[in-house]
């Protein structure tokens, strides 16, 4: 009885342990085979990887992702600013008028939006938007993001915000501060680094959404055009159409760009763990 | 802070100044809904049940049917959940009740960094290495074993399948899975661990206790998974195969609603009922995964308010 529990107890821990390594295994093995075939091409293409057009698909050179490049910049800058805006006012709402029946509505529908796939989103700003405006564009592209990312950007603020005692929300209405002025000087001040790793996170999801720009951004890949209402391309429609193809350079080019997208998504995933570890509340 | 006072003009006017902006998800859920709901209105009349009971897609006949893809969403979600399961939950024992200190914290930022990773980077690493590789160490010795079974009948040809699928997507919702039962395992009281150990219960014991009190918030984190898997998009274009051919075996290539949008959609203003039979197919996803994700996240709340004294 005592040594069939206790063959049991270790039988439970090691295949708590292998099923763990399993389950931590394909994330390694994707970072690993990510890096050494993408950045094998990178090497290769040099810095004509950032500034170059798309190949051919028959061509002999490597050639570029510039307008890619392009479009994830424009299409984050556009869409970040508003979707941090929109989600922290939300935030606001909800933290400070918990038991508000539209702040209950609100934190509903932020779940509800966040259930919504990507996919249906791009479908719905392409009736919105795209057929309105006659043509794809930054713009669309740039909207479909911030629905995408905005029940996101909501839910990191309403976080960020209700960690704040509110032992600090009585002391600034003891010395008579207004509410606003408690949100904005007492309350965003102390949460600051949360919302800092918010914003980040936010940026994370927008510049690597695929499925929302399938059919608002445009794909235009012959030139770098920076105007909003231009159709515009990013790296996770490149890489997309690019390993669904069925020719070998574009399948490099692919690697390459996803080498590129999981490098600078690592880079906002570390500037998080940093911001976070300077805070000692 | 009980609020006995009525709120001040000020306070009001607060309140006001911030409804404009905050309303916004609002609006963009009543009009998301009711886009995909009045897109989709045609093909419900044109078609009716006939959408739902066959599996065709011939623009050019204007005949199409939508049971393949549903059943191949419903199937892959089925085996992504399952694999969810098979692997986060051993993960999740693992950082609750095995590591500590500085290992803890490396495997959790893991976790948390497979979470936010762009699925366009899983379905390159699926397409390119996973489908090969489930092709040749899952599915065939399962097909050569196993024949006689309905799910495994049919030969691998690509590798390219509902079960690829499955797994891939599976693996892209571990992390979501994995957070989501953590939280829950985690808000346990600490008296129930001790009150295990005090009566002198092993590990494996006290960790049967304890999953057994948050079955409950793992079957909603199950749910939300599922919820999740309906509307992965990348990860089943690259991987599923992309056939409209319905078949039980799960190593024949099929279709998932989103990766039939993916790929038919582009095209589809040329004819004349196909955007609104792709509208009407995300519609079914859309409430389902509204629905699930609703119940799910519900459930989980309420059991919380149970069993966190």
């Amino acid at each position: 009885m005592y040594s069939w529990r206790r063959l049991r107890e270790k039988l439970f821990t090691g295949s708590v342990i292998a099923l763990s390594l399993l389950a931590i295994a394909p994330v390694l093995h994707l970072i690993a085979t990510v890096f050494v075939n993408g950045l094998t091409v990178i090497a290769e293409a040099g810095l004509g990887f950032f500034t170059g057009l798309p190949p051919t698909p028959l061509s002999r050179e490597l050639g570029g992702i510039a307008p890619s490049i392009a479009g994830t910049l424009l299409m984050t800058a556009l869409s970040l600013p508003v979707t941090v805006l929109l989600g922290l006012f939300a935030a606001i709402l909800t933290t400070e008028f918990p038991k508000n029946p539209l702040s209950v509505a609100i934190d509903a529908v932020a779940k509800s939006l966040a259930s919504i796939p990507t996919i249906a989103v791009s479908m719905i700003v392409y009736t919105l938007v795209v057929i309105p405006m006659r043509g794809f564009s930054a713009l669309a592209g740039a909207v479909a993001l911030t629905i995408v990312a905005l029940p996101y950007a909501y839910t990191y603020f309403s976080i960020a915000l209700r960690s704040v005692p509110s032992t600090y929300r009585e002391a600034a209405f003891a010395v008579a501060m207004s509410r606003w002025g408690t949100v904005t000087r007492v309350f965003i001040p102390i949460a600051r680094r949360s919302v800092v790793v918010g914003v980040l996170m936010t940026m994370a999801r927008v510049m690597g959404e695929t499925a929302a720009l399938l059919f608002t951004a445009g794909r235009f890949r012959a030139g770098v055009v920076l105007s909003p209402v231009a159709p515009a391309d990013s790296i996770p429609l490149l890489i997309f159409d690019y390993i669904l193809s069925p020719y070998a350079l574009w399948h490099r080019v692919a690697w390459g760009a996803t080498a590129l997208l999981l490098l600078a998504y690592m880079v906002v995933f570390l500037a998080t763990k940093l911001v976070v570890k300077e805070v000692k509340l | 802070m009980v609020s006995v006072v009525k709120p001040s003009k000020r306070d009001k006017l607060f309140f006001l100044s911030l409804l404009p902006l905050s309303v916004s998800l609002l609006a963009i859920l009543i009009l998301s809904v009711t886009t995909i709901v009045l897109r989709s209105l045609d093909s419900f009349q044109h078609f009716g049940f006939q959408l739902i009971t066959s599996s065709v897609w011939n623009p050019e006949k204007e005949v199409y049917g939508l049971l393949a893809p549903i059943i191949g969403s419903l199937a892959t979600s089925a085996l992504a959940v399952l694999t969810a399961l098979v692997l986060s939950l051993p993960l999740s024992i693992m950082i609750a009740e095995y590591l500590r200190g500085f290992a803890k914290s490396v495997v959790s930022s893991v976790v948390e960094l497979m979470g936010g990773m762009p699925t366009i980077i899983y379905a390159v690493w699926a397409s390119q290495y996973l489908v090969p590789f489930l092709k040749q160490l899952a599915m065939e010795p399962l097909h050569r074993a196993l024949p006689f079974i309905p799910l495994f009948s049919c030969r691998p040809i690509t590798g390219f399948s509902i079960f690829a699928a499955g797994i891939a997507i599976g693996i892209s919702i571990v992390p979501y899975v994995t957070a989501l039962i953590l939280e829950a395992y985690q808000s346990i009281p600490m008296m129930y661990r001790e009150a295990c150990y005090g009566i002198g219960a092993t590990k494996y014991e006290t960790v049967r206790v304890m999953i057994s009190l948050a079955r409950p918030a793992i079957i909603a984190a199950l749910i939300l998974g599922f919820a999740r898997a309906l509307g992965e998009t990348t990860i089943a274009v690259a991987t599923v195969g992309n056939s409209m051919y319905l078949s039980s075996c799960l190593f024949a290539p099929g279709y998932t609603v989103s990766a039939l949008i993916a790929s038919q959609f582009a095209n589809a203003y040329l004819y004349q009922y196909a955007e609104t039979v792709l509208y009407s197919s995300i519609l079914v996803v859309v409430v389902t995964a509204i629905a699930l994700s609703f119940y799910g996240s519900t459930t989980i709340v309420r059991w919380r308010s149970r069993i966190v004294v």
